[in-house]
């Protein structure tokens, strides 16, 4: 304890004292986190003269508010109409929103603000202790791992394929296939872009994103009325529901810490993210399930773990930040920019000379979802009843909030015609039965599978076998085949259990 | 009293003739007159975040008090710079209301590898910010921890060496310590600065490869061995020494040189939004406020240095001939 807990601790009451700061900020965090083509980061960047303006200490709690918020506000339309509002929150609808449409929308905002919270406050408290340690991750997870991780999350196609196998190869196979469009990362040669300078980057995630889920989307409630299947269970909302959701999700608490840290491990890689991380964790949370088939279908567990992940995963981007100079993500890149502004200089030599800095950004994330948890939690009564709205309202405002939001991350009109497309391709595989997410997991997960494999091979001069030369490595590709054997001999054992109970 | 008008009719549609040319011209000639009349908007070919983003920051905070207007960026990265360039080519007006900030060195180098969908004369870089040399550089832990230790490992194996990307001129550099001391290496594309510096502090590759300015940003997570150039920062640079001085080579300084380019056509069709941008570039380095706020943001103020036309058409010619010389070891072909 000694000189750091009186420092934690002096920094834990000066951070409270800018509750002023941290409750609007909150706000406008969940507001860009919920619009697709928003994030925390390029929203620092539009505010940036007014972070400059600012003093050190409140820029930084600023921007650290507006990062966890944003990440939080990502799952709500995620969960309401089946919008995610970052690639992060990709995983969250798969459960999110069968629940919504079962007239379960507040249940399941509470359980989503509840393991986010809670997976974020944990996560938090755990990257404050152990940073040295965390900070040696990356140090380990190099291309050949990362490989493995990558299969852990694109495994999980075949989880969701499990009711046809066949037509969920085809898509995950479609999706890596779009997501393999772009120039190769070792010579920056364009592969099937088509004469289309917009793809040499590769396929832009957020058109892909908001098309696949939300335009598709739209073309099936407008069938409807509205988007739930029981009016009448959301427009009597009360406060019971949401503490029922608060319930469901404490009832899982465990299941918040474990999933949790997979965000948060996952979140110290430098280059790997909230997206990979929500897969991975929904994977793993679907392989140990005694319950595997109720995944899809609205289950409680199916949308704790992204969620819980999603939000480890901005504790652990602090870390390589904070310890090595080095920014995990995006955000934590345009963080470096506007602190190295302020004269901050990031690296081991932070917590010897500016301590308060360093321990200021982790008790700043642990306020900021402290207080988010008490401000947001009393909202999801009202914001449930976005479900309720008639579908021939609500169908204009998504295909119109979802374009806008394809064409901001880069300025392309390319990008919303690229989203519509997108909306086609989503109503034909869905009116098909082909699992759009097996198509989004590819389009995400592929190009950095390619990435880390392409690196891998450079560095071994073509060798395939250097993907099991390392110890950590072997031991995730057995870890690997091993969940994905479990299930099925699970499967197996619950099925012969039935036959004799029969 | 009945003075008649010797107006005749063709004098008559002369005169109108001309008077809706000036009136049609007007706007015109305002517009140009008034020049800026909005802000200008600066295509950027890498990500927010990196050294170009904190460079740029840093010079239009002063340029925009001396042109009277903002600059907005906006961020294209991909494909090694190439969509920036592409999308500044293809999608921007040549209005001189956009302009590019490039680096000089790899994004040319590029064009020598894989040439672009335009003439790469059509666009001109007018005003050079800085020079900065590439760098060799190990993670603070690594077990490379001398230029002696990586020339006596890379003669037993092949090291892999992490670049920005593979058309760099900090990647040429190594290339060409390679044929000095007969080493062994493998060059790894990283994607960019960051991913650089964390490939070599984390041990993905052995040791790497860039622009020396990112290396001083990164502080004491890493530790410059080797200069492909001029050590203008002595300690931060931890005192590394120029190739050239240590193996009596005559290598060119292998630099990356941020400058601000603008369309061809641009210049041409309006010369008095040319020579104003080039004035108040130009009168942006004779203000101190540079060095401060260069100071402020962490930049590196012994890199500015200030070049105009002449200067970044050399820098450009010099690159293109470095990447013809350079391309079957940088492509793979």
């Amino acid at each position: 304890m000694g000189e750091t807990g009186a420092i934690l601790i002096e920094v834990f009451f000066e951070t409270i004292g800018f509750w002023w700061v941290i409750i609007p900020t909150i706000f406008l965090g969940l507001i860009v986190g919920g619009i697709p083509g928003f994030s925390a980061a390029n929203t620092i960047i539009i505010l940036m003269p007014l972070t400059l303006a600012m003093n050190l200490q409140t820029g930084l709690v600023f921007m650290v508010t507006l990062y966890c918020a944003a990440r939080m506000g990502a799952g709500i339309p995620a969960i309401l109409v089946n919008i995610p509002g970052t690639a992060g929150a990709a995983a969250t609808p798969l459960d999110g929103y069968p629940m919504a449409k079962a007239g379960k929308g507040q249940q399941a905002l509470a359980i989503s603000f509840v393991a986010s919270s809670i997976g974020g406050l944990l996560t938090t408290l755990i990257a404050l202790a152990t940073m040295p340690i965390l900070a040696r991750v990356g140090f380990y997870m190099h291309s050949v791992e990362m490989i493995v991780v990558m299969l852990f999350g694109i495994s999980l196609i075949a989880s969701i394929a499990s009711q046809d196998m066949l037509k969920g190869l085809i898509a995950g196979f479609l999706g890596l296939m779009i997501g393999s469009i772009g120039t190769d990362v070792v010579y920056a040669t364009p592969r099937g872009t088509f004469g289309f300078l917009e793809f040499y980057d590769g396929v832009p995630l957020i058109p892909a994103l908001v098309g696949l889920f939300a335009v598709s989307e739209a073309f099936i409630i407008i069938e409807k009325k509205v988007i739930v299947t029981h009016e009448g269970d959301v427009r009597h909302s009360n406060w019971h529901d949401t503490f029922e959701g608060v319930r469901m999700a404490l009832a899982r608490w465990w299941h918040i810490v474990w999933t949790s840290l997979i965000g948060l491990v996952i979140g110290v890689i430098p280059g790997a993210g909230a997206s990979i991380a929500s897969f991975v964790a929904y994977q793993q949370s679907r392989t140990v399930s005694k319950t595997p088939e109720l995944y899809g279908t609205g289950h409680p567990e199916g949308l704790i773990a992204p969620e819980s992940a999603n939000n480890g995963v901005t504790s652990g981007t602090l870390v390589p930040l904070l310890v090595l100079g080095i920014p995990g993500g995006a955000t934590a890149a345009i963080m470096l920019v506007v602190m190295q502004f302020h004269g901050v200089s990031f690296g081991p030599s932070l917590f010897e000379n500016q301590p308060k800095i360093g321990y200021g950004m982790f008790m700043a994330m642990a306020v900021a979802y402290l207080l988010m948890f008490l401000t947001i939690l009393p909202l999801s009564r009202y914001m449930s009843h976005v479900t309720t709205i008639p579908t021939i309202y609500l169908a204009p405002m998504i295909i119109s909030f979802t374009l806008v939001g394809g064409f901001v991350p880069r300025e392309y009109m390319f990008d919303m015609y690229l989203a519509l497309g997108f909306g086609v391709l989503g109503y034909v595989a869905r009116r098909t039965g082909y699992h759009v997410a097996a198509i989004l997991i590819g389009i995400i997960l592929g190009p950095l599978l390619e990435r880390y494999f392409l690196l891998a091979l450079k560095k071994s001069d073509g060798d395939i076998m250097t993907l099991f030369s390392s110890n950590l490595g072997n031991v995730l590709w057995v870890a690997l085949v091993v969940s994905l054997i479990t299930p099925v001999v699970l499967n197996r054992r619950r099925n012969k259990a039935k036959v004799v109970r029969q | 009293m009945s003075k008649t008008s010797d107006l005749s009719r063709r004098k008559f549609l002369g005169t109108s003739a001309a008077a809706s040319g000036l009136i049609l011209a007007a706007p015109h000639i305002a517009h140009a007159a008034g020049y800026p009349e909005r802000n200008i908007s600066v295509i950027i070919p890498t990500r927010e975040g990196g050294g170009a983003d904190r460079n740029f920051r840093a010079f239009s905070s002063i340029w925009k008090t001396k042109l009277g207007t903002d600059f907005e960026p906006g961020f294209f990265p991909g494909a090694s710079g190439r969509v920036g360039y592409e999308v500044y080519m293809g999608k921007n007006e040549p209005d001189a209301y956009s302009l590019i900030f490039g680096n000089m060195g790899p994004e040319v180098l590029n064009w020598a590898m894989q040439p672009p969908t335009f003439d790469v004369d059509d666009y001109f870089y007018f005003g050079r910010v800085d020079t900065d040399p590439g760098c060799l550089f190990v993670g603070s832990e690594s077990k490379l921890q001398t230029l002696d230790d990586i020339i006596a490992e890379g003669k037993k194996r092949k090291l892999n060496v992490g670049t920005s990307r593979m058309a760099h001129p900090a990647s040429i550099g190594l290339l060409s310590l390679g044929e000095v001391t007969g080493a062994d290496f493998n060059l790894i594309p990283l994607s960019g600065g960051k991913n650089t510096v964390a490939g070599a502090v984390t041990g993905e590759v052995d040791f790497s490869v860039l622009t020396s300015g990112s290396v001083i940003a990164a502080g004491d997570a890493v530790k410059t061995l080797l200069i492909f150039g001029e050590n203008r920062v002595g300690e931060r640079l931890h005192n590394a020494p120029s190739m050239n001085d240590v193996y009596g080579t005559d290598l060119p300084e292998m630099l990356s040189s941020r400058a601000f380019g603008i369309h061809k056509k641009a210049a041409d069709d309006h010369p008095d939004r040319m020579d104003k941008l080039m004035t108040t570039f130009k009168a942006t380095f004779d203000d101190p406020a540079l060095l401060e706020a260069y100071v402020a943001s962490k930049g590196t103020p012994e890199y500015l240095n200030y070049g105009g036309v002449d200067e970044c058409a050399a820098f450009k010619a010099a690159m293109l001939e470095l990447g013809e010389k350079y391309k079957p070891l940088l492509t793979g072909a």
